[in-house]
C-alpha cells in the first residue's frame, strides 16, 4: 500500500491508537487489536497502545490528518458489543461509557483537543463493550473475538482514511 | 434542633475515589468526614519477599503521576540499608528527573484541575472555550515535564530506568539538548502561569499550620535533606516515627498521619515554600513577591500560586542541571547488598513521601513501610473544611458543596497514592 502511485495522491497521515490495561481482563481489548494490527498497516501508519494519562494522547496525535482508537466500553448492550462512532458527527455518545478512574478519559481527551483545535479532523472511536475487567483476567471468548473483527475493519477503515474516501462503514 | 447534611457523593478533579460528609448543627460544623473508597491496595505486603531490584518498579505501580517520589524515596532507602553513596552527575540525573514529575504533575494540577475553581468554570474544558491559550501553554508545560520523564526514565508513566545505586542507562549531552529547549520555553510559560493564577480572587482564610517538609543545607528539597516543621521538629528522617503516627479512621481506606501528642500537619507546597523559601533562587523569590506572596503562604486557596512557582523552580533547576551535566562513566554504582533497615524520604509534587525497608542479607524485603503524602494530609484537610464550612454556612448548599470540593482540591490530592481517599454530604439539624 505504499508504492510510488500512493505518494503522488498526498494520502492523509493516520495514526491508530489501542487503549487499555491488559492486567484488567476486558479492558486490555483495545491494546489487544494494538497488537493484532502491528505488521498489517502501512508503513505510513503507526498503530501504538496507550493506558493511563489519557491527556497525553493529544500529544501523540499531534499532526494527524485522522485517527483511529480502540478502547473497551462498560457492559451495556452485551460483551463483545462492537459501537462505531464517528465523531464528525458530534460528541461521544452519552450512553457509551469511556470514561477513566482517574481525573481524564479517551472523552474528555478529545472533547479538549477539539475545543482547543488541537484535534484529527477526522476520528473513528471504536468503543467493545466488556464483561469481565477483573485484575489478571484474560479477554471474555465474546470480547477477545469482536478485537479480531474490529482488527479487520480497521484495516478497511484505515485504507478508506489515508485516500479520503467518502466511502462510509457501516456500523455493527 | 435543625439538622443539615450536605454530600458531595463523588469528587471530581481529584485523583482517585472519594466522597465528603459535612454534618452541621444549629448553625455549627459538627462533623467533616473525608471518606476514601478507594480499595486498599496492599503494596506493603506485595512488596515482602521481592528483592530489592524489583522494588523501584513495584513502588512505581502505587501512582501514575508521581511514580517518580516512589521510586526515589526507595532507592535512597535502598541505599541507606545498604551503605551506598550516590553523588556527582548521578545525583544530579536524580533531581533532574525530579524537576520533570513536578513540572508534569503540578502543570496538570494547576491548569487542568484546579484553576477552573477560581474562575467559575465546571471543568477544564468549559475553561478552555475561553481560555484555550492558556490551556494549550499548560498542555505545553506538562508535555515538557514529560519529555524529561521520558529521556531520564524511559517512560512517562511508571518509568523503568530507576535503580538502586543510579540508572540503567543515562543520557548522553545531545540527548538532552532538545530538552533544554523545551524547558527554555517551558520557563517562559510558567512565569506567565505565576502572573495568570496571582490575579484570581482568594477567599480570606488561612490557618495556623504546622508545615513539615525536607530542608537541604544548600537546596530547594528534592531527595534530601532533614525533617523539619515550624514547631521545632528537626530530625533525621530515620527518627519519622519517632514523631509521626498513623491511624485508621472508620471512614477512610486511609491512614490518617498525626504529629504525635500534638496532631494535624501539613506536607506538600506550603510547607516547602514556607520551610525553605530562602533556599529558593532569588530570580523566583522576586516572583513570589510580584504575585503578592511572603515567605510564608498560610492560604491554602493560594496554594495554587505556590505550585506555579515551584514549576518555575523545576525549569529552572533543570536547565542549570542539563548545562553542567557531563556523562558519568558509570550508569550506576556497584554494591552488595546486606542485612539491616533503610529509610528514604524524599518531596513528591504533593509532600514528603517515607519509606522503610527490613532486608535480608540477600537484599531480600522483609517488611515495607510507605507513608504517602496524602494521608498525611488528611487531617488537615478535614480541619480546612470544617473552618471553610464555617465561613460559609449562611450560604446555599451548592455555594457550600463547591468551595468545599475546592479546598480538598487546595491540597491536590492523591487519592489512589493514599489508599490508603471524595463523594460531599452535608447534615444540617
Amino acid at each position: 500500500m505504499t508504492g510510488t502511485g500512493d505518494q503522488a495522491i498526498a494520502l492523509r497521515k493516520v495514526l491508530v491508537i489501542g487503549l487499555g490495561n491488559t492486567d484488567r481482563g476486558d479492558d486490555a481489548v483495545g491494546a489487544r487489536v494494538a497488537q493484532d494490527l502491528l505488521g498489517s498497516l502501512p508503513a505510513d501508519v503507526p498503530v501504538i497502545a496507550r493506558r493511563g494519562d489519557m491527556l497525553s494522547l493529544i500529544e501523540d496525535w499531534d499532526g494527524y490528518d485522522a485517527l483511529v482508537c480502540v478502547d473497551a466500553a462498560a457492559p451495556l448492550e452485551g460483551p463483545g458489543r462492537i459501537h462505531r462512532i464517528d465523531l464528525r458527527a458530534g460528541a461521544l455518545p452519552k450512553g457509551i461509557s469511556l470514561t477513566s478512574s482517574h481525573a481524564w478519559g479517551l472523552a474528555q481527551a478529545i472533547e479538549l483537543a477539539r475545543t482547543l483545535h488541537l484535534a484529527p479532523r477526522e476520528i473513528i472511536v471504536y468503543a467493545i463493550e466488556g464483561g469481565s475487567f477483573e485484575p489478571g483476567a484474560a479477554l471474555t471468548p465474546a470480547v477477545a473475538a469482536a478485537a479480531r473483527v474490529v482488527a479487520e475493519r480497521i484495516l478497511a477503515e484505515v485504507h478508506r482514511l489515508r485516500y479520503d474516501s467518502i466511502e462510509e462503514v457501516s456500523d455493527a | 434542633m435543625a439538622t443539615k447534611t450536605i454530600r458531595v457523593e463523588y469528587l471530581t478533579r481529584v485523583e482517585g475515589e472519594g466522597a465528603l460528609d459535612l454534618e452541621v448543627n444549629d448553625g455549627r460544623v459538627s462533623s467533616v468526614q473525608l471518606n476514601i473508597f478507594e480499595p486498599p491496595r496492599f503494596f506493603e505486603a506485595f512488596l515482602r519477599g521481592r528483592g530489592y531490584t524489583e522494588t523501584p518498579d513495584i513502588v512505581a505501580r502505587i501512582c501514575g503521576i508521581c511514580p517518580i517520589a516512589y521510586q526515589m524515596s526507595a532507592v535512597h532507602a535502598i541505599e541507606n540499608a545498604f551503605g551506598v553513596a550516590v553523588d556527582g552527575q548521578l545525583r544530579a540525573l536524580r533531581r533532574l528527573i525530579y524537576c520533570g514529575e513536578w513540572i508534569e504533575s503540578h502543570s496538570l494540577h494547576v491548569i487542568m484541575l484546579h484553576a477552573p475553581d477560581f474562575l467559575g468554570f465546571p471543568d477544564a474544558i468549559q475553561m478552555a472555550r475561553e481560555h484555550g491559550d492558556v490551556v494549550r501553554n499548560g498542555l505545553a508545560l506538562k508535555k515538557a515535564g514529560n519529555e524529561l520523564m521520558r529521556v531520564l526514565g524511559g517512560r512517562e508513566i511508571h518509568p523503568v530506568n530507576v535503580k538502586a545505586g543510579g540508572f540503567y542507562r543515562v543520557p548522553s549531552r545531545a540527548e538532552l539538548a532538545p530538552v533544554a529547549e523545551s524547558l527554555a520555553r517551558a520557563h517562559e510559560l510558567a512565569v506567565s502561569l505565576v502572573r495568570w493564577v496571582a490575579a484570581f480572587q482568594f477567599p480570606q482564610f488561612e490557618r495556623d499550620y504546622e508545615f513539615v517538609a525536607l530542608r537541604h543545607p544548600d537546596e530547594y528539597p528534592f531527595n534530601e535533606g532533614r525533617l523539619v516543621s515550624n514547631r521545632d521538629i528537626d530530625i533525621d528522617i530515620a527518627d519519622y516515627e519517632t514523631q509521626f503516627e498513623e491511624r485508621h479512621v472508620a471512614h477512610s481506606t486511609a491512614l490518617h498521619s498525626l504529629v504525635k501528642r500534638r496532631g494535624a500537619y501539613l506536607v506538600g507546597p506550603l510547607a516547602r515554600y514556607a520551610l525553605n523559601f530562602d533556599r529558593l533562587p532569588a530570580s523566583v523569590q522576586a516572583l513570589a513577591r510580584e504575585a503578592g506572596l511572603g515567605p510564608v503562604c498560610r492560604n491554602p486557596f493560594q496554594s495554587i500560586i505556590v505550585r506555579a512557582l515551584e514549576i518555575v523552580y523545576a525549569c529552572e533547576e533543570a536547565r542549570r542541571l542539563i548545562a553542567a551535566y557531563e556523562p558519568p562513566s558509570l550508569a550506576a554504582v556497584a554494591f552488595t547488598p546486606r542485612a539491616g533497615t533503610g529509610v528514604g524520604c524524599t518531596e513528591a509534587p504533593r509532600g514528603i513521601c517515607w519509606h522503610r525497608y527490613d532486608f535480608d542479607t540477600e537484599g531480600t524485603i522483609q517488611m515495607a513501610r510507605i507513608v504517602p503524602p496524602t494521608s498525611q494530609n488528611q487531617p488537615s484537610i478535614e480541619a480546612d473544611l470544617a473552618a471553610v464550612a464555617t465561613s460559609v454556612l449562611d450560604q446555599p448548599d451548592e455555594f457550600i458543596r463547591g468551595r468545599c470540593e475546592q479546598t480538598i482540591r487546595n491540597y491536590d490530592p492523591c487519592i489512589s497514592c493514599s489508599a490508603h481517599f471524595l463523594k460531599l454530604s452535608v447534615h444540617r439539624t
